[in-house]
């Protein structure tokens, strides 16, 4: 177990602790006397010194990769890297090492849209460019190799497998060989991936670069295999979220760590080309930044960090909107706190984060202006269907994820989308969502799951004190979530009725797994103080089970 | 002896199990196709109820489920019944709920392969609409929907437990594993295999330290 000494949170400064802002008894006479109106200046400006002290000493004792987060080691990088728990970096390398087997296991684009990805790193990294359409066809390097690997035939046909002998192994190195000798640059169409923002596809660009002497596939491995890397921030992320979230039982941050780095879904997404790694990684890293600043008081630097993370989230995935909102409360929820102490000088902190975190998006509309394109670009296009309403909106979003309201009509007939979409995707649902388990796998799963859901809900009536207390705080992280969920259900419902649930897939609710691991280091902690590790133990191997089968069942289905 | 090293031990034996008993299990193969489609097309398309029936089936004798090309992100309820001048041999039912290219409606198996038999499929969409997907065929030979003939006929599989074990045809997948890759072979598996297993170790070993 981890004997590592938990951080005091900062006691409150003025009278609540017997001593007055500058360090003395609060009983003590002042040397001087001064008018009352002087003497509140004097005092608020001492409590601002002390809290700017205070905000200083906590981050210095933190350490960790918060320091890196906030900027404030100078070029002490190694030295913040070292003070990464020893637990942490082992649970970064299993998600690393995971995602890796994932990368193997996965053949070549059996993984939704890796094509598309594949052609927007393509087309970025030959002409520097910037895709411009959606529809379209690939690069002839791209499409000789998808033909030679089979993937029109296998894709979305279970019953289809890989190439299977060494004259197709022959044919597909040849295609391999001779293809990028067409003169020919990029990719002009990138499918779904065109409308995506470009961080993720530049940093791609370095694995394609280093892999250019090799073979497309070469690129396309290095490519996976800088996913697998995200995979790792991912689980560090959500292991310092639980860190500061659960401070008070060292071993269930293992558990939860654990479980997000063998969770079988982030492995196969992280095994491949697709910028949902990075999102998973960006998210867990607000998820962490919100909960230290909730519980250490927001400093300059974590407003920094926070901003960037906005900046970067932006930068990489649209879907990233959808937890924008939560972010912004939360910004706001920790300024007005700092605000009791600091005056209105926190609220700087509030504008500085804004001002980082939407440069972006001001940087975006900036140009097209300028280049006399819509502010908003392609969103710009977007209307509402005025026959739609926004009551229905409201019913079928509802429903996506929580049991219909007597009374109301049905949108998901014979099905509880939670379970059926939501629960059954994340069990197993691989490839292009054509990798199941069998039938009973599904039900069976539900035991554990429930198992899991009581333990947790113990946990949180064992701690409801503490929850009244942290109420803001977890309201926050809910906000969060809450701003995700509508976000896939209002573009699911966009679809709607010419695809129900289109955008049900498991995989866009991952960028909140850091709170799925909250959720099972509460688990362990909710079978109590005997038992917890126990249960912990069990739950890293259900989880190494999970992992295992799911990667089994991805290599029957595609080579069996 | 801790109770975290109990649990541990416990639960990476019952893992072991599991996956040998899985291993000595056969996976399903495709007994029969009703045809071997280069590329399929779309033959109908519906919003509603329907029933489509295909006639000249072969049933092969232990057939535990049916696949059928249809496609939808969220389908409906699918009924399929098999049956054999006018008398139903067999039929099954998928939940709601299935997505993707094709749907596998579990059915009781049969001793025996029977031939000519008339496969029916129903579905009832509520909302979004099924795709329905097959290879161009005469009328004759065409499947139907209701009073009206398809332009082909719909691909359905009929899906058995094969007769080799995964641990028999481990080497084959693994050998296939290798293929269709930057540096091909079969040490591809054998890296995966590696991984997991550094996986587990490392994922132990970090249990026994923190929570022991």
């Amino acid at each position: 177990m981890s004997r590592r000494v938990e951080t005091r949170a900062p006691t409150r400064v003025g009278k609540a602790n017997g001593h007055r802002p500058d360090g003395a008894p609060a009983d003590a006479a002042p040397k001087q006397r001064i008018g009352a109106r002087a003497f509140v200046r004097r005092e608020r400006s001492a409590q601002r010194r002390q809290a700017a002290r205070r905000a200083k000493l906590a981050s210095s004792r933190s350490g960790t990769f918060a320091s890196l987060l906030e900027f404030h080691v100078g070029g002490s990088l190694v030295r913040a890297v070292r003070r990464i728990p020893t637990a942490a970096l082992v649970c970064v390398l299993v998600a690393f090492l995971n995602a890796a087997c994932w990368s193997i296991v996965s053949p070549p684009f059996e993984v939704p849209d890796e094509p598309s990805h594949f052609a927007y790193v393509k087309q970025l990294a030959e002409t520097g460019s910037l895709p411009r359409s959606a529809s379209g066809s690939y690069s002839y390097e791209e499409l000789a190799a998808l033909q030679a690997l089979r993937y029109y035939k296998v894709r979305e046909q279970p019953d289809n497998r890989t190439i299977a002998s060494r004259h197709e192994q022959a044919a597909l190195e040849h295609v391999l060989r001779t293809a990028p000798g067409v003169s020919e640059k990029g990719s002009r169409a990138a499918g779904v991936a065109a409308s995506e923002p470009p961080l993720y596809y530049a940093l791609e660009t370095i694995p394609y670069a280093l892999g250019k002497g090799g073979t497309l596939l070469t690129r396309l491995q290095l490519m996976r295999l800088t996913s697998a890397l995200l995979a790792g921030l991912t689980a560090l992320f959500a292991f310092l979220f639980l860190r500061e979230a659960l401070p008070r039982e060292p071993w269930a941050w293992t558990v939860g760590g654990l479980a997000v780095a063998l969770t079988p879904l982030l492995g196969f997404m992280s095994g491949a080309v697709n910028p949902d790694s990075l999102l998973f990684a960006v998210a867990s890293a607000v998820f962490y930044c919100l909960a230290r600043a909730f519980r250490r008081g927001l400093s300059t630097g974590g407003a920094t960090a926070l901003g960037a993370l906005l900046a970067i989230g932006f930068l990489t995935k649209l879907n990233f909107i959808g937890l924008v909102p939560g972010i912004v409360l939360g910004l706001v929820v920790l300024c007005a706190r700092a605000a009791r102490v600091s005056g209105r000088s926190a609220y700087r902190l509030l504008a500085l984060a804004l001002a980082i975190g939407f440069s972006p998006v001001a940087l975006y509309v900036l140009v097209n202006v300028l280049s006399n394109h819509a502010a908003l670009g392609a969103a710009s296009a977007v209307t509402v269907d005025a026959r739609r309403s926004i009551l229905g909106e409201i019913d079928y979003i509802w429903q996506l994820y929580l049991p219909r309201i007597p009374g109301t009509a049905s949108y998901f007939p014979g099905i509880f989308p939670a379970q059926k979409l939501w629960f059954d995707g994340y069990v197993g649902l691989y490839g292009w969502l054509d990798t199941t388990f069998p039938g009973w796998v599904y039900s069976v799963a539900l035991i554990p799951a429930g198992a899991i859901a009581a333990l947790c809900a113990r946990a949180l009536y064992q701690a409801r004190a503490q929850l009244r207390r942290r109420a803001v705080e977890l309201g926050v992280y809910a906000a969060v979530s809450v701003g995700l969920l509508v976000l896939v259900g209002a573009a699911s419902y966009d679809r709607f009725p010419v695809a129900d649930a289109e955008f049900a897939q498991t995989r866009y609710l991952l960028p909140l797994i850091a709170l799925f691991g909250a959720v099972l280091a509460l688990a362990a902690r909710g079978a109590g103080r005997r038992w917890g590790p126990v249960v912990g133990t069990l739950l890293v191997v259900l989880f190494l089970g999970h992992d295992v089968f799911s990667q089994l069942l991805v290599a029957g289905r595609f080579y069996g | 002896m801790s109770r975290v090293r109990i649990a541990l031990a416990a639960g990476l034996a019952l893992l072991a199990i599991a996956l040998g008993l899985t291993l000595a299990r056969s996976p399903a193969v495709v007994a029969r196709k009703s045809d071997t489609p280069v590329t399929e097309d779309r033959l109908a398309v519906t919003a509603t109820s329907a029933r489509y029936c295909q006639s000249e089936e072969q049933l092969p004798a232990g057939a535990s489920a049916i696949r059928l090309s249809l496609a939808a992100d969220t389908g409906p309820r699918v009924d399929v019944s098999v049956s054999s001048g006018g008398r139903t041999l067999t039929s099954g039912t998928q939940g709601a709920g299935w997505t993707g290219r094709v749907v596998t409606v579990p059915v009781r198996p049969l001793a025996r392969t029977v031939g000519a038999v008339t496969v029916c499929a129903s579905v009832r969409p509520r909302f979004e609409q099924v795709l329905v997907f097959g290879v161009p065929a005469a009328p004759a030979l065409a499947a139907r929907d209701g009073r009206q003939t398809l332009p082909g006929r719909m691909t359905i599989e009929y899906l058995r437990r094969g007769s080799r074990s995964w641990a028999s045809l481990a080497p084959s997948i693994a050998r296939r594993l290798g293929l269709g890759r930057t540096a091909a072979g079969t040490w591809n598996a054998l890296l995966a295999v590696e991984l997991l297993v550094a996986i587990g170790v490392l994922a132990s070993m970090l249990v026994l330290k923190e929570l022991g």
